[in-house]
Order: C-alpha cells, then sequence, then structure tokens
C-alpha cells in the first residue's frame, strides 16, 4: 500500500501535507498531555515496534504469506493520537532509509496509512466495545472488525487518491500520473484488501487482543493508566457463542435491507426488499422449495462422504451454494451483478459500453445460467423445472472448475517435480 | 514415482511450517544488511559523500520535484544520465545502483500500467482481437506509459542516489534545516536505533520458533503465534520504554532536546546546490519548450 513516488502528481503530494501535518501537530500535543516527557521514549519504541511488525509474514490458508500493518492494534493499546506518531515515524523510516514508499509520497503514505487507518480503527473499536469487559469477548470482535475497516478504509483512500490524478492532471487528454480513473482504482483497492489484506489484519489483530486479555489486561485501559501501570479491573471473561454472533449479523443484515427495501418502495408492504413480490405464483415456489429441499438432503451428505479429505469442507459448502441457489429465482428482477446487459440497461437506464463488449466474448454453453434444453428452458415451463435447470448447470460449472483447476494444478506440480529431478541428476553427476 | 511424490510432499508440508518463519528471517536479515551497506558506502572518498547533508537533501528536494513535474521522453533519460555520472563519482557499485533500482519499484509500475497501455481508445499500432474485445497499444498511450516508468524509476533512483550517500544520522540533522520540529528529529533518530534491537528481538524469536517446530501446526496455530509475538513484543516495548525514560530522566532529561550543529556550508556547497537548481529548472524548461 505503500505509494512510490510518480505516482501522484508532487503538487498533489505535497497537498496531502495540508491534511497530515496538522494531525500530526495536534498529535503531540495530545500526547504529551498525558505522557509529559515520557513521550518521546515511549513513542519511539512503539514505532521501531510498528516497523518490526510490518516485517512479520503471517501465513495464509494456501501456503502464501501476508503482511500485516498492526496500526489497529497499536491504536487499542496506545490510543488513536500516540499511534498516529508511532505508524507516521515507522513510515517516514522507510522511505527515507529503506526506499519504502515515495519520499515526496511521504504525506500521502501518511495520510492513508498512519492516520485514517488508527483512527478508523480505532473509533470502530470503541463503538462496538462501548463499555464491555476488558476480557470480553465483543472487545476481540470490535478490534478484529475495527482492523478491518481500517484497512479497508485506508485502501479507499489510496484508490482515491490514486483515482484522481487522472481527473486532475492531464495534458492534451493523456493522463500525466497514475492513468486509471476513479471507477477503476477504488473497486480495485478496495476488492483487493475488502477480500485478502483486510481479513489477514482482522485476524491477526483479534488474535493479539485475546493475547492481551489473557497477559496483559491492564493494555486495553487508558494510556494514562497503561504508562503508569495502574490496576485494572479485569472483570471476568464473558464469550459470545459464535451463532449467536451470527445470528446477531444475519438479523441486522436483514433489517437493513427490509429498512432500506421499505424505504425505496415508499412504505408499500408488497415492495419488501426492494422488489415486487405480487408477481410472485407461491404455488410454483413451494413445490420448486420441496424439490430443492430433496435435492440438498440427498446431495449435500453424498458430497460430504465422495469428496477426498482435502477439499470436503470447502467443496461441501460449494455444493451446498448450488443446491439452494434457486431460490433466488423466486425473487422477481435479476440477481444482483448477474444480470444480462439489457437488464443492467432496465434497471439503470443506460448500459455502460465496455459491458457490452464483454458480454459478446462469452457465448457460454449455460446461456442465462441454464440448460439448453426446452424441457428447463421453454417458454411455460413450471418454476421448479427452470429451478433444476438451474441447478444442475451451477453444478455442472462448478465441476468444470475444478477439473479445470485440478488439471493445471497436476501440469504445474508435473513440471516441479520434472526441475527437480533434473536438479537432483545435476547433483549426481 | 512413489518417492518423488513423497518427497514433493514433504517439500510442501515444510514449505508450510517454516516458509513465512524463512521469510520473516531473510527479510530482516535484508533489512539489517542494507543498513550496514548503506552506511558503509555513505562513509566512502566521494564526490557526493562530501557535501553538507542540507545542501544535498536540497538538492535532492529540488531535483525530484523537477523530475516529478517532468513529462518528457528527453529531459528523463538525460536526468537519468546525470544520476549515472554522479553514482560513478560517489563510488557507489553500479551494478547494485542499477539492479537495486530497476527491478522492483519501476517493474512494478510497468506491470500496474500495462492494461492502460493495451486498453486505448485511439488508433492503434497493432491490434488483438479476443473474442469482441479489442486490444493494442496506440502511439499515445505508449508514450505516456513510457514516461510513466521513466519518471518512477528516476525518481527511485534519486532516493537511493541520497540514502546511499549520507549517513542516517547527518540525514536527520539536515531535517533541522527544515525547521522539521526537534522532538520529530530525536523521535526518528530514537527509533532508528531501536528498530535494530527489535529486529534483532524479533529475529531471535523466529529462530526459536523454527528450531523448536517438531511435526506439524495448523495454520491457525501459526497465525496465533505471529500475533502472540506481536503482543509480546509489544509488552516489552512498554516495559523498555519505563526503562529507557528512567535512564534519560536519570541523565538530566527535562523534555528539551539540545543538541550542537557542527555543519557549515562551504562555497563548494553553495556551488552544488546551485548546480542542482540549474540541473532542475533544465529539466523542466526541455519538459516545456523543447519537446
Amino acid at each position: 500500500m505503500h505509494i512510490p513516488d510518480g505516482y501522484l502528481s508532487p503538487v498533489f503530494s505535497l497537498g496531502t501535507g495540508v491534511a497530515t501535518i496538522p494531525v500530526w501537530g495536534v498529535a503531540v500535543n495530545k500526547v504529551k498531555k498525558v505522557l509529559n516527557q515520557r513521550t518521546v521514549p515511549l513513542l519511539a519504541i512503539f514505532a521501531a515496534f510498528s516497523f518490526t511488525i510490518m516485517m512479520f509474514n503471517i501465513p495464509v490458508p494456501g501456503g502464501t504469506t501476508a503482511h500485516a500493518i498492526g496500526g489497529t492494534l497499536i491504536a487499542v493499546v496506545l490510543g488513536p493520537w500516540a499511534a498516529v506518531i508511532g505508524i507516521s515515524t515507522a513510515l517516514i523510516i522507510q522511505a527515507l532509509f529503506f526506499g519504502d514508499g515515495g519520499v515526496l509520497a511521504i504525506f500521502a503514505n501518511c495520510l492513508n496509512m498512519g492516520i485514517i487507518l488508527p483512527f478508523i480503527g480505532y473509533f470502530v473499536y470503541r463503538l462496538i466495545a462501548s463499555r464491555a469487559p476488558l476480557r470480553s469477548t465483543r472487545r476481540v470482535w470490535a478490534a478484529g472488525i475495527g482492523a478491518y475497516l481500517g484497512i479497508t478504509a485506508s485502501a479507499l483512500a489510496v484508490g482515491i487518491e490514486l483515482g484522481l490524478q487522472p481527473l486532475l492532471f492531464q495534458a492534451g487528454g493523456h493522463p500525466l500520473y497514475s492513468p486509471y480513473p476513479l471507477q477503476v482504482a477504488i473497486p480495485t483497492m478496495l476488492l483487493s484488501h475488502a477480500l485478502g489484506a483486510s481479513l489477514v489484519e482482522a485476524l491477526v489483530t483479534a488474535l493479539g487482543v485475546v493475547y492481551i486479555q489473557k497477559n496483559h489486561p491492564q493494555y486495553l485501559t487508558t494510556l494514562r493508566g497503561t504508562v503508569a501501570e495502574a490496576d485494572a479491573s479485569a472483570g471476568s471473561r464473558q464469550a459470545m457463542p459464535l451463532w449467536q454472533m451470527l445470528a446477531l449479523g444475519l438479523s441486522c443484515g436483514l433489517a437493513i435491507l427490509l429498512a432500506a427495501g421499505l424505504i425505496t418502495g415508499h412504505g408499500d408492504f408488497t415492495h419488501l426488499f426492494g422488489t415486487d413480490w405480487s408477481h410472485v405464483a407461491w404455488s410454483d415456489v413451494g413445490i420448486m422449495l420441496v424439490i430443492v429441499l430433496g435435492l440438498a438432503l440427498g446431495l449435500i451428505p453424498l458430497a460430504w462422504f465422495l469428496l477426498p479429505k482435502s477439499i470436503r469442507k470447502v467443496g461441501t459448502i460449494f455444493v451446498a451454494l448450488a443446491v439452494f441457489v434457486p431460490i433466488g429465482l423466486i425473487a422477481p428482477g435479476f440477481a444482483y451483478a448477474e444480470g444480462s446487459p439489457e437488464d443492467v440497461k432496465q434497471a439503470f437506464g443506460y448500459m455502460p459500453q465496455g459491458l457490452k463488449q464483454l458480454s459478446g466474448v462469452w457465448s457460454a454453453p449455460f446461456s442465462g445460467y441454464n440448460l439448453q434444453s426446452s424441457f428447463f428452458n421453454g417458454p411455460n415451463v413450471p418454476m421448479w423445472r427452470q429451478g433444476l435447470g438451474y441447478e444442475l448447470s451451477g453444478l455442472l460449472g462448478i465441476l468444470l472448475i475444478g477439473v479445470l483447476f485440478w488439471g493445471v494444478a497436476t501440469l504445474l506440480t508435473h513440471q516441479h517435480k520434472d526441475e527437480n529431478m533434473q536438479q537432483e541428476e545435476r547433483a549426481h553427476v | 514415482m512413489n518417492t518423488t511424490s513423497s518427497q514433493g510432499s514433504v517439500k510442501k508440508t515444510y514449505r508450510r511450517q517454516f516458509g513465512w518463519i524463512e521469510k520473516t528471517i531473510a527479510g530482516i536479515a535484508a533489512a539489517i544488511e542494507q543498513a550496514v551497506f548503506t552506511e558503509e558506502h555513505s562513509r566512502q572518498p566521494g564526490l557526493l559523500q562530501a557535501l553538507d547533508p542540507r545542501a544535498k537533501l536540497a538538492m535532492f528536494l529540488v531535483v525530484v520535484l523537477a523530475a516529478s513535474l517532468s513529462n518528457s521522453l528527453v529531459a528523463l533519460p538525460c536526468l537519468y544520465l546525470v544520476l549515472l555520472l554522479l553514482a560513478r563519482l560517489s563510488k557507489v557499485p553500479f551494478d547494485f545502483f542499477i539492479r537495486r533500482v530497476w527491478i522492483g519499484i519501476p517493474f512494478f509500475a510497468g506491470i500496474v500500467i500495462l492494461p492502460s497501455v493495451f486498453v486505448t481508445s485511439g488508433p492503434r499500432l497493432f491490434d488483438i482481437a479476443l473474442g469482441a474485445l479489442h486490444f493494442g497499444p496506440s502511439s499515445a498511450s505508449l508514450l505516456s506509459g513510457t514516461i510513466f516508468i521513466a519518471r518512477v524509476g528516476v525518481s527511485v533512483s534519486l532516493a537511493v542516489l541520497l540514502i546511499l550517500t549520507t549517513p542516517w544520522s547527518d540525514i536527520l540533522k539536515s531535517l533541522r534545516a527544515f525547521h522539521v520540529p526537534q522532538i520529530f528529529v530525536l523521535l526518528l533518530s530514537m527509533t532508528y536505533r531501536y528498530i535494530f534491537l527489535f529486529l534483532h528481538s524479533a529475529n531471535g524469536m523466529f529462530e526459536a520458533r523454527k528450531s523448536r517446530t517438531v511435526g506439524r501446526s495448523s495454520g491457525q496455530e501459526q497465525r496465533g503465534w505471529v500475533s502472540g509475538s506481536m503482543s509480546h513484543l509489544m509488552n516489552r516495548s512498554f516495559k523498555m520504554s519505563n526503562d529507557v525514560y528512567a535512564a534519560m530522566a536519570a541523565r538530566g532529561f527535562q523534555g528539551e532536546v539540545r543538541s550542537y550543529n557542527a555543519y557549515r556550508m562551504t562555497a563548494q556547497d553553495w556551488l552544488a546546490l546551485v548546480l542542482a537548481c540549474l540541473l532542475a529548472v533544465l529539466i523542466f524548461c526541455i519538459g516545456r519548450y523543447v519537446l
């Protein structure tokens, strides 16, 4: 996430200093008030700590590794203002000494990772944790979610900064700096972080808070108390079971969807969740649900027993997804982000040019996610047949992708083995 | 056949067990090595090493600003040639200078810029059809992509040149000349010292973990260990900061920082600074009025 020099216009890079420098000033004053003369040693050591943990590799499923920033963890313990100075100092040393991130881009990098990240992380943590006991599981979740949102917000900021370049700085229609506009830069940065780095950061932060709760709960009080080594009323360990968490999240999501649907549907109860339910034939839906349930009872245990152990969990989840997918057919309108260009045009009133071009590339064998047969896809077939076709094509798709990946993987490992053998032979000679 | 496949799986297990540990240890070693290498080079007798650090920092800022503002495929390579010459005169090893600069960041910049070169709306030089999609560079997109990579490369070279020819303590002291508050300078210099202590402890922790690992452990356990060691380091940081503060207080530290400044700008330094400014103006003019 370190932006090197040359990606941002120097005017823009130095301009971010207008936001960064005052925050540093305020941060120094705030920290000084609490720590007095302890400020310098404490912050210096925590900056070194921040630099060091940015070098830690974290094992991720799949055999690769990732890095964490640890900004939220520091903010949870030291408070956001001290975290701002600690992380910024580490970033400046990285830029000035190790050539990691641009020198002119220091302000921008410090804004993204040194200010936005700890502040978002910390305030989300405080919002969720509120006055929960120090050892409660709620604090662990709060820190994890805070870290996730912190990194994601920081990635969003990078996306916005890069995406603003072609808008602000161009000559004769050609971008001078980073060439990607906002609608490319933001989704790229957001998606790549939200599905990867943010998850790692969230996990590491949550596990770190668990460790601190177990061994040094006093660090979760105020900074003043921590430094003065005050006694912390640790409280007892309160655990909230996972299913309660999931249920809470799910019901919150449903409530938000319901509210949003009611608002867009102008309070009409036939328009719950933003779609028009008056066109749904409920008897068809019933038949389809019965069939889907039957299939699920048969296929999911089958998948569990048939799949090899290494992919059992993942494979079963995918099969279950494929089996339950036809439920989506009930909802009138199109599944979001799955529709054909015509659906998109109907919904948004226009069709992006790139989408139109792209959709011609694949004239898929399962066009419209259904098998090309009149049994499944005729003009007046009942819903359950459509659902069945949908399901079969889903399962076939998963199978195809699986075979494809397996084939590529075997090819790669074979090549690898050949190289190894050649090396061994050479060693013998 | 059976033995090779079992060997492969052993290798895979090994990588899963130790890959992240080895990567971290290698990263720490690389950082320390780089620091030692830099200190070594910044103290060699050379052209840039002889200059006052304040002059050097100002020169760097002026030129990097000019390079960032430049948009010409003539000025940037010319500037790079000047940099190569300066590197030679400052006894920076050539292959190291080129390798370190070009293998890292501009290569990455090249990958980043590639889609924008090929997806363009103008008249294309050649056309690759993929279904209904057409790819191909236009001369304009090719030009702007090349300029982008050249600019990133030159900026990185400049930073590397500054780092390799100036001892860290001098860079810090010269920050004072730019009115960076003294407390920040002290913070940076203390941080820099403690970084090596922390890298040393982290290295010890990872090596201990590696040498004690027998058999397999799950990814969950490994991640738990990593975040546990982070928090353990954090605990040590608190303890250490208390000790350091006590030591500083015992030596009379009262929150104020004093430092003596033995540097004096000589005529040579002023000359170099003026030359750098001229170079920057020249680059700017080439970009604006010539090409």
